[in-house]
């Protein structure tokens, strides 16, 4: 048992040695991320407490959340330099498009959310 | 001069009458015309007391033998009588146009008729009754016998002068006065058509009566038997028209009126048979004096509101009011009962409600309309005995709301707009921090 927690806490450390690697544009997108996932699981629990009443506004709320993440994580596979398959791919281009998808998703979540 | 002036007279004079008939129908829910058949003019005077108590109360009797070659129930399409006596029982066939089919068309356009038999009665009046939902019995020669509960008399006799006390517990067909003594029947008994829902046994035999020919042995045991035996029955039709069926054309005489009665066995003896009252009782209530109903004033508004609406929404609390009155013989009283119920109907009611009278013949109810749209009606169906019938529909759209009527923000939503609203800064925030870091 100590053994196993030793090497939790070794496979710990020689991540966030890995991920301290990481270029900063790739850790904002990652706390980008991580922010909207939280509020997507801070309103499931809320809609498991009050109940779906307004529905279409928990699916927009929820759908925001998800959405812009799932953009983020697109964003991020095609900004990351070790990433060959879009080596071609301009990161001004790949912020432009992820800019006008996130225009298109929002003004969807606010035609959705009253 | 004279001649083009005749002709104006006569218009004048046909308007004068269709302004008094106007008025005089415009009053109670019958007309008072009512033509009296007999098959031999004494009964007049032998049953005068009853034609009596009839004219007055205002009846229009017109007096025609049976067979009478002119005789019309309608001319131009009109019926010229507003009910029907028949008080004809042997006749074989009626004279003029009338026949069976004239008298039961007669019923069918909403007219009463008061139809007694004897044992003589004809296969005529006896396809009449039948008809009518009631099934004299086929042995012609058969009267109704009792030996318990007879109307003693001087001699023995064969019991067939029943004294009869087994009448209908209803306050509406025969006057709240109860009649207490027994009332004199002799004739022919008949039974209810078991598939005719709209016959009432008014009078009915006791359990030990049966109907048999009174002069011979009983070879075979009686057809009609016991209180199945129905002596006086009465009929409301679909459309409120009320024929009284009676086995005995004597129960309307003068002579059972008058006459004092002691039920056999019992030692109270009775000043007077409980036939006239029960003759007048029965009569107001065939000839609508009594237990007519109408409905006017069907009202309905949103509850704290007072104009009627062309829709409702669902959802919406809405009050319904109906005023009933009854006839009374004379004028139109209130109707008071706490049974009369008002639906709000498509395809099955949605809501069905006993309503509250204030006693002045305003019923009314509230209620909330259901949340379903849709064509409804507001219906009040009142069926009770010897009432005639009240069936009212209107017709009433149901919407949904539209769009603009729901809430704009809902309080157990804001957490959701928090989240939208968040996740858009959370989006300029992360753009400036993505462009402009380094």
């Amino acid at each position: 048992m100590p053994k196993a927690a030793g090497d939790a806490k070794l496979l710990i450390q020689s991540l966030s040695k890995a991920y301290a690697a990481t270029p900063t544009n790739l850790k904002i997108i990652d706390l980008y991320v991580v922010f909207a996932v939280a509020t997507a699981v801070v309103q499931v629990v809320y809609m498991g407490v009050v109940g779906s009443f307004p529905f279409n506004s928990f699916l927009s709320g929820v759908l925001s959340c998800i959405g812009t993440a799932v953009l983020a994580v697109c964003l991020r596979i095609q900004v990351n330099k070790d990433n060959k398959e879009f080596k071609d791919l301009a990161p001004e281009r790949a912020f432009a498009d992820f800019v006008l998808c996130n225009l298109v998703l929002h003004l969807v979540i606010m035609n959705f959310l009253g | 001069m004279a001649a083009p002036r005749l002709p104006v007279l006569f218009l004048l004079l046909a308007l004068l009458v269709v302004a008094c008939r106007g008025e005089a129908s415009g009053e109670g829910p019958r007309g008072r015309k009512v033509l009296v058949l007999v098959d031999d003019l004494a009964v007049r005077s032998s049953h005068s007391a009853f034609f009596g108590s009839l004219q007055a109360r205002g009846l229009d009797l017109e007096f025609r033998l049976a067979d009478d070659p002119k005789l019309s129930l309608h001319r131009y399409g009109q019926y010229l009588y507003d009910g029907l006596v028949l008080f004809a029982p042997s006749t074989p066939r009626f004279g003029g146009s009338v026949d069976q089919n004239a008298v039961l068309e007669f019923i069918d356009a909403g007219h009463d008729m008061i139809l007694a038999a004897d044992s003589s009665a004809s296969d005529l009046i006896r396809g009449i009754a039948t008809e009518c939902g009631v099934d004299f019995d086929e042995d012609p020669e058969a009267m109704v016998i009792d030996h318990i509960n007879y109307a003693s008399t001087e001699v023995e006799g064969d019991h067939t002068l029943i004294a009869g006390d087994d009448l209908i517990e209803s306050d509406v067909i025969l006057g709240s006065k109860k009649i207490d003594a027994p009332v004199l029947f002799r004739g022919i008994g008949h039974a209810a058509n078991p598939s005719n829902s709209l016959v009432l046994k008014v009078l009915s035999a006791s359990p030990s009566a049966y109907s048999a020919n009174p002069k011979t042995k009983l070879a075979s045991p009686p057809s009609l038997t016991g209180s199945a035996i129905s002596l006086v029955s009465v009929m409301q039709a679909r459309n409120n028209a009320r024929v009284l069926i009676s086995g005995s054309l004597d129960l309307f005489s003068n002579r059972f009126l008058k006459s004092s009665v002691k039920k056999a066995g019992s030692k109270l003896s009775h000043e007077k048979a409980g036939n006239e009252q029960f003759v007048t009782e029965t009569s107001k209530w065939v000839f609508h004096e009594r237990g007519h109903l109408k409905a006017v004033n069907v009202k309905h508004h949103k509850i704290g509101e007072t104009n009627e609406p062309s829709m409702y929404r669902i959802n919406d609390d809405l009050e319904y009011s109906v005023e009933i009155y009854e006839w009374s013989g004379t004028s139109w009283k209130p109707y008071v009962a706490d049974d009369v119920q008002v639906q709000f109907y498509m395809m099955s009611p949605y809501v069905l409600k006993n309503m509250s009278t204030d006693k002045k013949g305003v019923y009314s109810s509230s209620f909330k309309v259901p949340d379903v749209y849709g064509v409804f009606q507001f219906k009040v169906e009142y069926q009770k005995l010897g009432y005639t019938g009240l069936s009212l529909a209107k017709q009433i759209p149901v919407r949904p709301y539209r769009h603009n009527e729901y809430e704009r923000f809902i309080t157990s939503a804001y957490p959701y707009y928090a989240a939208s609203f968040s996740t858009m800064g959370a989006f300029f925030i992360f753009s400036i921090a993505y462009l402009y870091h380094k």
